[in-house]
């Protein structure tokens, strides 16, 4: 099912905090023939895929990574129409992908970006996403792990304006000893929303399953607002499954220290929204990404900074 | 003078903290403000530093002439204030370096001077590091985050000594600390001390001014300055205690 | 501690203590439900006529309204024609004095531990607390102790049909005003059919001078209760208020969906403790209550603050999410909670804490406790609108796994809309180590000693929230819900 031919509504759980006016306008668009493809990644390979449509484009992308394969996909997703992507993801046995995400379609545009990733046995999945653009920028990951897979998502969701960014993702612990962790930063500044819904579902039989998600938000306005759904679904008794959230605004303590070492209240504000996003960015082992990723979060928060 | 403060009145939540505090500090010289608990010692500090919250009901503040009251907290600090914190801050995910030198470069372009290079900058924070007994590697982590009370003290001499500020504030820098960490403390400070700076050491007790020796004691007693001395004041306060003195 | 849970395991043996039925006449209204059993009830109580309309209002609300499907709990579906709606003892609906009440009811609280005899309480132990109780038995109250005392200091303690005539304006300021007649499909049914329940009023600057408490007691067959609390406490009041139940055993189900009501006002405190022990249903997951509970505290004045303390360890299914409006400034909020589920059992509870008021707080402390094939989930909402400037909430959501069969499950909604807000959730999901059941039987606890004894400390948070009484009673339970967790 695409979605050109049935929206969600509010009482769709996974949309309950969705701009859905966003996603109406963006369905009235002139649509583009729906785009297929299907990718291999070979060991060692850095594939660079991009998308920019002005107008309502399905596109839809089948990744491969044979088992024992190491490989990098960076997918940059723009434009100022609507950009309705699906991709899946298949890792084989001991496969390995780094996929990093940047979203910064336009101010008018709309992204609902649903991915849907299978782990074989001892595969690894790690995802740095960049969730920055467009009046709704959304990215849906659905990711099953097998016996020993291990998935990473490391999230950066910045909202300006009347932007909504969301990230709604679940991940399926299939069978046992398989980890996860997610981690997400969202800053929000005008009257912007970010929106985190983040199930962690672990089989019967499941057993080992180590799992973590960690959330923070942090509103630089008034106006701004952060919803967050961090969900256990847990059927097997030894795991060890945490998760932890907090929305709140920067240290006034912080700022005043800064202050007095003569530190002005924009570049405090930038040092700090900074840090916060350290433990997403730092994380991004493969340092040319790391910049990249950086950049991108980094020039955005500065206008959010500067807006706030 | 170097800092004057005329008749300043400071309300916190409503209440009034000072009630008419006045003090004139020339430079080259060091005092020291001694005070029972709740005399608005710290309230000085944050009055001075340009904290929210510390409303000034009347009264003046100048540094060097310079109406202290009108500008922003980093202001204060770029036209020569630095405040050394009873409970320095911690600050995760920003490094001590990072912090430092976005700190000197701030007050040094406000001041239209020239950034400091990435290179200078290191080999002085290193230098002053050394003297000052604090381990370079500490310099990397993030500020204040993990630091035992004694390294957060430290880590304030540090930053003292690399921004170079003309007028000192420094509220119970000697709170928490061993006699060894109370030791190179005192060192830093004295190595401060110069004919065009001045340094206003808060304190509870007259042991760190075993180290430092103030050239004026200052005492306080509800918001007010009650009574000015040389350092026998000092021993006086020891002996017979703030009651005695403000009465 | 632990010897007296295991104590108490060993004394009933795997069996529900409270399963025993009562061989008491009873007057049934005709079975089903349609406007005229709604009429029958009403007129049963000798109601005004205000309320009657009120209940046919929700009738007919709910006759439109689509029984909720978001709890992760499965059960048949059920057939709200297939149930009385109103069963009461056959004996003089209002009693002149205790020694009225029919000696088979008296034996069934006897058995029940529950003293509704006030020489029994002021004869106990010296030191010991006054606890007065309001017994609801099926749809009636029938007893309540302590009523003068309790009017000597102005409190008001009545069942709700006695204040409706009694104090028919107070108790129409009030109903519906908290959970609204519309509010969700079983607080609309229980609008509707309320049958009887309990109401509380202290006036300004009173501290209510005892604990206040209702046990209720599903007796009849085939019956449904409905059961309808009004708290409100005027400014500066402060009332202890504590409620328990328990059902026979019984191979069908029965339905309880009941409505609390709490109204805090100006410096008022309410602390409200429930301890809900209603029939499980058996191993097989035959019987058992379904418990569809609607709680929920106004903390309307500055300053007041509301506690909700529960320990649910019966029922077949509970759905119920005892929660805080916290309108005024410098409101608190919070929510202890233990959910034991055992068996077949399926909980889905937890609370929602809505932030208006200005620099109002919330705690929420969960506990979950899976054993069997039990299926426990937390779901909670904390909401802060964008006058809530300084709000403040912090949430523990814990779950201990027993078996691997079972389920834990944590749904919470954080919705955010004043950056001054600070809030944290943190949850952690656990499961009882081999090191540490290996270390307390090496220290000569058995394997059931072990597992009670790192079950109470788990859920030790919360139990030490309860008043002293309530407190004991809740670890034996536990130690109980807990049997066959060791294999």
């Amino acid at each position: 099912m695409t979605m050109a031919t049935s929206l969600p509504g509010r009482r769709d759980e996974a949309w309950r905090y969705s701009d859905l006016k966003a996603l109406e306008r963006a369905h009235a668009l002139p649509a583009n023939d729906a785009i297929a493809e299907a990718v291999t990644l070979a060991d060692g390979e850095t594939r660079r895929l991009g998308l920019a449509p002005d107008d309502s484009q399905r596109a839809t992308l089948t990744l491969e990574v044979p088992a024992g394969v190491s490989a990098t996909l960076v997918e940059s997703l723009g434009g100022g129409g609507w950009l309705d992507r699906a991709v899946t993801v298949r890792l084989g046995a001991g496969a390995r992908l780094t996929h990093v995400i940047l979203q910064t379609a336009g101010a008018e545009a709309v992204v609902t970006a649903a991915y849907t990733a299978a782990l074989a046995a001892d595969a690894r999945y790690q995802v740095h996403l960049g969730n920055v653009g467009g009046a709704l920028g959304r990215v849906a990951m659905d990711v099953t792990l097998a016996t020993g897979a291990d998935f990473t998502l490391g999230g950066v969701l910045l909202g300006n304006a009347g932007q909504t960014v969301e990230l709604v993702s679940r991940v399926v612990h299939a069978e046992p000893g398989a980890t996860s962790q997610q981690t997400v930063r969202s800053v929000l500044a005008g009257k912007a929303t970010a929106n985190y819904l983040g199930k962690i579902l672990v089989a019967p039989g499941a057993q080992k399953t180590d799992a973590a998600q960690s959330s923070k938000a942090l509103l630089l306005a008034r106006t701004a607002s952060a919803n967050t759904k961090p969900e256990l679904e847990i059927h097997a008794d030894d795991v060890k499954c945490a998760h932890g959230a907090t929305v709140g605004e920067l240290d006034a303590q912080a700022l005043f220290y800064m202050a007095t070492r003569g530190i002005d209240p924009a570049e405090a504000r930038a040092l700090l929204t900074q840090a916060f996003l350290g433990d997403v960015l730092d994380a991004i082992a493969d340092e040319a990404l790391r910049e990249e990723v950086s950049a991108l979060a980094i020039g955005r928060l500065r206008v959010l900074v500067g807006g706030a | 003078m170097m800092l004057k403060i005329d008749n300043l009145h400071v309300a916190v939540d409503g209440k009034e903290i000072l009630k008419g505090l006045t003090l004139a500090l020339a430079p080259g010289t060091v005092h020291a403000i001694m005070g029972p608990n709740g005399a608005g010692k710290s309230t000085l500090g944050y009055t001075l530093a340009g904290r929210d919250g510390y409303d000034v009901t009347a009264g003046t503040a100048t540094l060097g002439g310079q109406d202290l009251l009108a500008l922003a907290p980093h202001e204060r600090a770029a036209a020569g204030l630095f405040l050394g914190l009873q409970y320095p801050v911690e600050i995760p995910g920003v490094s001590n370096l990072a912090f430092l030198r976005t700190a000197l470069n701030a007050q040094r372009k406000l001041r239209g001077e020239a950034e400091v290079s990435a290179g200078d900058f290191l080999k002085l924070v290193r230098a002053k590091a050394k003297e000052l007994g604090l381990d370079p590697e500490m310099l990397k982590r993030p500020v204040n985050v993990g630091f035992s009370g004694g390294e957060k003290k430290r880590n304030e001499m540090v930053q003292m000594a690399v921004l170079d500020p003309k007028m000192m504030v420094l509220d119970e820098t000697d709170s928490g600390l061993d006699i060894d960490a109370l030791r190179v403390v005192s060192q830093g400070i004295n190595a401060m001390r110069a004919p065009d700076k001045t340094i206003l050491l808060i304190t509870h007790y007259q042991r760190l001014l075993d180290y430092v020796e103030p050239d004026f004691i200052h005492v306080m007693v509800d918001g007010r300055i009650v009574k000015t001395g040389d350092k026998s004041l000092a021993l006086e306060l020891e002996r017979e205690g703030y009651g005695a003195i403000a009465a | 501690m632990a010897q007296d849970t295991l104590a108490t395991v060993e004394d009933v043996t795997g069996t529900y203590k409270w399963g025993f039925s009562s061989d008491v006449e009873s007057e049934f209204a005709p079975k089903g439900l349609n406007e005229d059993i709604v009429r029958f009830i009403s007129a049963k109580k000798g109601e005004p006529a205000w309320l009657l309309e009120w209940r046919l209002k929700a009738y007919r609300l709910w006759l439109g309204m689509k029984e909720p499907d978001w709890a992760m709990v499965r059960y048949p579906p059920i057939d709200y024609q297939d149930a009385y709606y109103y069963a009461a003892p056959k004996t003089a609906p209002t009693l002149k004095s205790l020694d009225e009440l029919d000696p088979e009811i008296r034996r069934t609280y006897e058995k029940l531990g529950i003293p509704i005899e006030e020489q029994k309480v002021l004869a106990g132990v010296e030191g010991a607390r006054k606890v007065a109780v309001d017994a609801v038995f099926d749809s009636v109250s029938v007893a309540t102790t302590f009523r003068e005392e309790l009017a000597k200091a102005g409190v008001i303690f009545l069942s709700i049909s006695e204040a409706v005539k009694q104090y028919p304006e107070l108790v129409r300021q009030y109903l519906g005003t908290v959970v609204p007649i519309h509010d969700n499909y079983f607080a609309t049914l229980n609008s509707a059919v309320f049958s009887d329940g309990t109401f509380v009023y202290v006036p300004k600057g009173v501290r209510c001078p005892m604990e206040l408490s209702t046990y209720f007691r599903i007796n009849a067959e085939k019956t449904g209760q409905f059961e309808r609390t009004l708290i409100v406490v005027d400014e500066g009041g402060y009332v202890s208020y504590l409620e328990g139940c328990t059902a026979p055993m019984r191979d069908e189900n029965q339905l309880h969906a009941a409505v609390v009501e709490l109204v805090a006002l100006g410096d008022a405190e309410i602390k409200y403790s429930t301890v809900q022990n209603w029939y499980p249903g058996d191993k097989d997951g035959k019987g058992g209550i379904y418990n569809f509970v609607t709680k929920r505290g106004l903390c309307k004045g500055t300053r007041s603050k509301i506690s909700w303390t529960q320990v649910e360890t019966g029922s077949a299914v509970t759905w119920k999410y005892p929660s805080c409006v916290l309108a005024g400034e410098d409101t608190v909020g919070e929510f202890y909670s233990v959910a034991v589920v055992n068996n077949r059992q399926q909980a889905d509870t937890g609370t929602k804490m809505i932030h208006i008021g200005k620099n109002s707080r919330s705690t929420i402390i969960s506990k979950g406790v899976s054993v069997g094939h039990g299926q426990n989930t937390y779901r909670g909402l904390v909401k802060v609108l964008p006058s809530a400037e300084g709000a403040r909430n912090f949430t523990q959501c814990d779950s201990l796994l027993l078996s691997s069969t079972s389920g834990a499950h944590t749904v919470p909604y954080i919705e955010v809309k004043n950056p001054s807000a600070q809030i944290e959730h943190e949850a952690t999901t656990s499961k009882i180590s081999d090191d540490q059941l290996f270390y307390a039987m090496s220290r000569g606890l058995s394997a059931e000693e072990a597992v009670a004894m790192i079950v109470n400390g788990f859920c030790r948070e919360v139990l030490q929230q309860l008043p002293m009484e309530f407190a004991v009673e809740a670890q034996k339970l536990l130690g109980i819900s807990l049997e066959g967790s060791v294999g």
